[in-house]
């Protein structure tokens, strides 16, 4: 039972950070109809960024702040800069290509994305980095047989605080009402007086910041980042956008979780080495009897 | 029409890239080394190709060989991975001048491009390959300079246990071909005190390379309640594992294979972790007790500043002399004359890691092994 | 008067595509006997990616499916040459048809309970299936597979006695035949009934379904054939590297022939060829810049898409099929 419960937090660590990042590509694609892949190397910048405020910021961090003031700091000003970064790939990459349709803007994707994480290569350096170990709080919990840290409560506790505020923005904010009619008929939604360019860059600036406070979460629960790994997350993420129901941010939220519960579940009783197999196979299994993905409505076929 | 419109296209295409690659001279003996010098033992590559330029210019310094002439590093990067290293052994092996290969840092990707080196008749002296089967294929031109897991694993057997007075031990590896190879070298070195009841192994398993949460195997592994903890894998999953073990309540000492600790591991892990880890080595640069090594590591550490971290530049470097010593000696440059020579003749060749001898299968003499923990200020010192 | 009439037919050989034809023809043969071993293997590599390009072409360009697991297939085909000429010593040639089959095999397996599946949809299972794929070699399904190391050891291609393919000139001409007749066949296929029932596919799914074509039928003899070129492709891999092992066989190797196909154009043969010389030639070529090259690679992709959405060559025929897949009208469908 203990190994029970431990392995469902684990999955639900991993599932919020799957579900962080799903949200931006589940906004952008919502609005957009682009699989936006550059989205999982906005996730590892904000990684490289917080490591950078927590390196140089050590001395002042350690004297004035303390360490959960530290990880804050260094999760606002990574959320900052890669939202900046965010727009700028989004007035760069993707708006010039709009009008072409959506394929063209799938390769343009992927070029930034190529580009984000090769300028984190060049400035970071190609080797992994490691979160300065004596900034991030370790403290052991030992309740019965279960083995956690406080780290893993502080990390649990954040995401789901922020996929809250984002639940609530979304369903209970204008913004929210704006972005929700936009991805449903983008014309009727500007004819009802929604600033198109107005919902972009608010899902340009959002998704970006979650997936960099996600990275800094990441970078400090396993501490080591190395510049490809926005590809592994943003995979994962975008599989559990899929299986949610693309589109749908509630449903992007539950596929992260899902997705992250799944793949530890898989590793603990069936096999660590083949729980990629076991996720997807379940995916697909999940596409074939609901085509639509979990949450999602069925789409009546256009003629 | 159409097809010929874009074939011509194509072909003005492969016009541009028509080849700049300046011609080589003819004076210098060319000495290949393929290793990583990109990917994620770009770090080993590095200090790899940085130790045989200062022992090629020792060796120059003093007046080359073969009455004068100069010797030259041809490197190549193969990043690390199997499918890059055979490409980079063919560019190798398809260059006329190059006489002999280092190669390479990893068993994995030594393999398949050792067989392209024999297959093309071109010696090649691994330095950083340690899986036992390397040299039982019976190829006639590989070599190497370093030990095999199989002493590594006896060694692990002789000392380890005593050590801790452990009983329960697991093993861990991460399915490359140097870390099974070594875990498995391990097991059989274990055998016999398993048979005498002695101890036993409560845990035998793999983690997947590049994986970054360990977290359900290593919960795994502390339901078996291991009093000692063997890792053969590389730095970067034992930096993780380690962290994650003790974040998880794994208490047990810790020892690495060879290439589980380095600087890189007790950065990765931070020095709270990582002081008291223990690990299984040939002995580093700096316990090296040979004139020839002191004279290196001067000439290493007046150029970049500090000696090597790892052993296993030192091997290429000794790689290097070797190939060297040989092509001097023998007066020819020819692979068959070398790979004969290597075989049968050499014996106590002055190294920077000792005398230099080869078995008939091409492994290296007498390989020494330590037992080396991070102590508490990160340094990585021989255990008492 | 001869003077003028030499004239207009110098004027008329070089101007004309005949002529352009055999340039590059000769161009093509002359090339690996001038450069060196590098160079014909840049080449050599140019044309595997040809051949995948052309492979996805059919899936992604002719029917509009988005598949990003396309490397799957490769690796079927690849694994298959490997196993069965390392295991049981069967020969790279005979291998070669016999890997297409095996990857046709396993694309018409995994297709057929996924092809009703649309757009994105579609494309994250193929994703999952090429993901599934590298992941199972990995893990060293029954010891076949090597695990992370692969399998090593593949011999080269023999027609019998002294004729065996072992130099990179040779493989150079092995791989360009293979493309040519490829394209020779693609471009009969376009023109059948098949090409056409597919654009129409492409076009209006819904509609062609009316009109009496099995939409799903047509869906799965385009993976099936797509596929089963990429296990060509992957024969000649293996047996170019003479081992295999999982990590050329990532996502990433998917998305790079998804890239060839829209950078050259959707549904065009001479398109898919600039598609794979941009992403085989382009970082040879900017090798001198080290680690920016692939800086430059991201950006250049980026631009292109902004200066030719549709394509470096995209297909010029009635109905490109861009006018439905894209929400507006493409500039390139003249």
């Amino acid at each position: 039972m203990d190994v029970f419960l431990e392995q469902l937090i684990n999955g639900l660590t991993i599932g919020s950070f799957y579900a962080l990042i799903a949200l931006g590509y589940s906004m952008v694609y919502g609005i957009l109809k682009l699989i936006n892949f550059a989205h999982g190397d906005f996730f590892a910048l904000g990684s490289y960024v917080g490591y950078t405020v927590l390196v140089f910021g050590s001395a002042v961090i350690t004297t004035h702040f303390g360490l959960w003031g530290g990880l804050m700091a260094a999760m606002i000003i990574a959320a900052v800069c890669v939202a900046f970064v965010g727009i700028m790939v989004e007035r760069a990459a993707y708006r010039p290509i709009y009008p072409a349709g959506r394929l063209p803007a799938v390769v343009s994707a992927l070029g930034a994305s190529i580009f984000i994480q090769n300028t984190i290569m060049v400035i970071w350096g190609p080797r992994y980095q490691a979160y300065p170990a004596s900034l991030i709080p370790n403290i052991h919990i030992q309740i019965g047989g279960l083995h956690i840290t406080m780290l893993q409560i502080v990390i649990l506790i954040m995401s789901f605080m922020l996929l809250g505020i984002l639940y609530w923005i979304i369903q209970k904010t204008t913004f929210g009402a704006a972005i929700r009619a936009t991805a449903l008929d983008k014309d009727t939604a500007s004819l009802m007086g929604v600033d198109f360019n107005k919902v972009i860059f608010f899902i340009f600036t959002l998704g970006p910041a979650l997936g960099a406070m996600t990275g800094v979460m990441v970078g400090m629960y396993y501490r080591q980042i190395s510049f490809t790994m926005g590809w592994n997350y943003g995979l994962k993420a975008f599989t559990a956008t899929i299986m949610g129901g693309i589109g749908n941010l509630p449903g992007a939220m539950f596929g992260g979780l899902i997705l992250g519960v799944l793949e530890m579940f898989g590793a603990a009783y069936i096999s660590a080495a083949w729980k990629d197999v076991f996720v997807f196979l379940i995916l697909i299994l999940v596409l074939i009897f609901r085509p639509t993905g979990l949450f999602g409505e069925k789409v009546a076929e256009k003629v | 029409m159409k097809i010929m419109k874009y074939l011509a296209m194509i072909g003005v295409l492969m016009c541009i890239c028509m080849p700049w690659n300046a011609m080589a001279a003819a004076k210098p003996v060319v000495i290949g080394l393929q290793g990583p010098i990109t990917g994620p033992w770009a770090y080993e590559g590095q200090m790899a190709k940085q130790s045989c330029e200062i022992a090629a210019e020792l060796i120059n310094q003093k007046g080359g060989i073969l009455g004068g002439r100069m010797i030259e590093v041809r490197v190549v990067d193969d990043a690390g991975e199997p499918k890059t290293g055979a490409l980079a052994a063919q560019r190798l092996v398809t260059q006329k001048d190059v006489v002999a290969s280092i190669s390479t840092y990893g068993s994995s990707i030594c393999e398949p491009a050792s067989t392209i080196y024999e297959k093309f008749k071109k010696v090649n002296i691994g330095y950083g390959v340690t899986a036992v089967r390397l040299t039982q294929r019976g190829y006639k031109y590989f070599f190497r300079t370093c030990g095999r897991d199989d002493s590594q694993g006896q060694f692990f057997a002789d000392v380890v246990p005593a050590k801790f007075g452990a009983k329960r031990i697991a093993i861990m590896h991460d399915n490359t071909a140097f870390g099974k190879g070594l875990a498995e070298d391990t097991k059989r070195a274990l055998q016999p005190m398993i048979d005498d009841g002695k101890l036993m192994i409560v845990y035998y398993d793999a983690v997947t390379p590049g994986e970054k949460d360990f977290r359900v195997t290593l919960t795994k592994l502390r339901e078996t309640k291991p009093e000692v903890w063997y890792f053969t894998g590389y730095y970067a999953e034992a930096a993780l594992l380690v962290s994650q073990a003790r974040e998880i309540g794994i208490t047990c000492p810790f020892v690495g294979g060879n290439a589980a600790i380095n600087d890189e591991f007790i950065k990765i892990a931070g020095l709270n972790i990582a002081k008291g880890c223990y690990m299984t080595n040939e002995p580093l640069p700096a316990d090296l007790p040979y004139e020839k090594a002191k004279e290196f590591l001067k000439a290493y550490k007046d150029k970049y500043g500090e000696i090597p971290s790892s052993p296993w530049p030192i091997y290429a470097a000794d790689a290097l002399n070797i190939i060297a010593y040989a092509v001097d000696n023998t007066g020819s440059t020819k692979s068959d004359v070398l790979a004969d020579y290597l075989r049968d003749k050499v014996d106590g060749a002055p190294g920077i890691t000792g005398p230099i001898g080869f078995t008939e299968q091409g492994d290296r003499e007498g390989v020494p092994f330590y037992l080396y923990v991070v102590d508490d200020e990160g340094n990585i010192v021989v255990s008492k | 008067m001869i003077e003028e009439t030499k004239r207009i037919g110098m004027e008329r050989f070089f101007g004309s595509y005949q002529s352009m034809f055999f340039i590059t023809l000769t161009m093509f043969i002359i090339y690996p006997f001038v450069v060196s071993d590098y160079y014909i293997d840049v080449a050599f590599f140019f044309g595997i990616y040809a051949l995948l390009g052309l492979s996805l072409n059919i899936v992604l360009g002719e029917v509009g499916l988005f598949d990003l697991g396309h490397a799957g297939f490769y690796a079927i085909g690849a694994y298959t040459t490997a196993i069965l000429n390392t295991k049981f010593g069967v020969p790279i040639l005979i291998l070669l048809p016999l890997s297409a089959a095996a990857a046709a095999l396993f694309a018409y397996l995994v297709c057929s309970p996924i092809i009703h599946l649309r757009g994105d949809y579609l494309c994250i299972v193929t994703i999952g299936m090429g993901e599934i794929v590298r992941i199972a070699l990995i893990n060293n399904p029954f010891n076949l597979t090597g695990g992370p190391n692969g399998v090593y050891g593949i011999d080269f291609p023999s027609f019998g006695g002294p004729f065996v393919i072992d130099s990179s000139i040779e493989y150079y001409f092995l791989i360009w035949i293979v493309v040519a007749l490829s394209i020779y066949g693609l471009i009969r296929l376009q023109n059948s009934h098949i090409g056409r029932a597919w654009n129409y596919i492409r076009e209006d799914e819904v509609a062609a379904g009316a009109s009496g074509i099995d939409v799903r039928h047509y869906k799965l003899l385009a993976f099936v054939l797509g596929a089963a070129l990429a296990g060509v492709a992957g024969n000649i891999y293996a047996s170019k590297l003479m081992c295999v092992s999982p990590e050329s066989f990532t996502f990433w190797e998917s998305c790079l022939m998804f890239c060839i196909v829209l950078i050259g154009g959707m549904g065009s043969i001479p398109g898919v060829l600039i598609g794979a010389a941009f992403i085989s030639l382009f970082p040879e070529i900017f090798r001198p810049f080290a680690m920016y090259r692939m800086l430059i690679f991201g950006t250049v992709m980026i631009l292109m898409m902004m200066f030719r959405p549709g394509g470096a060559w995209p297909r010029k025929r009635g109905g490109i099929g861009f006018a439905s897949i894209f929400a507006k009208k493409d500039v390139t469908d003249d």
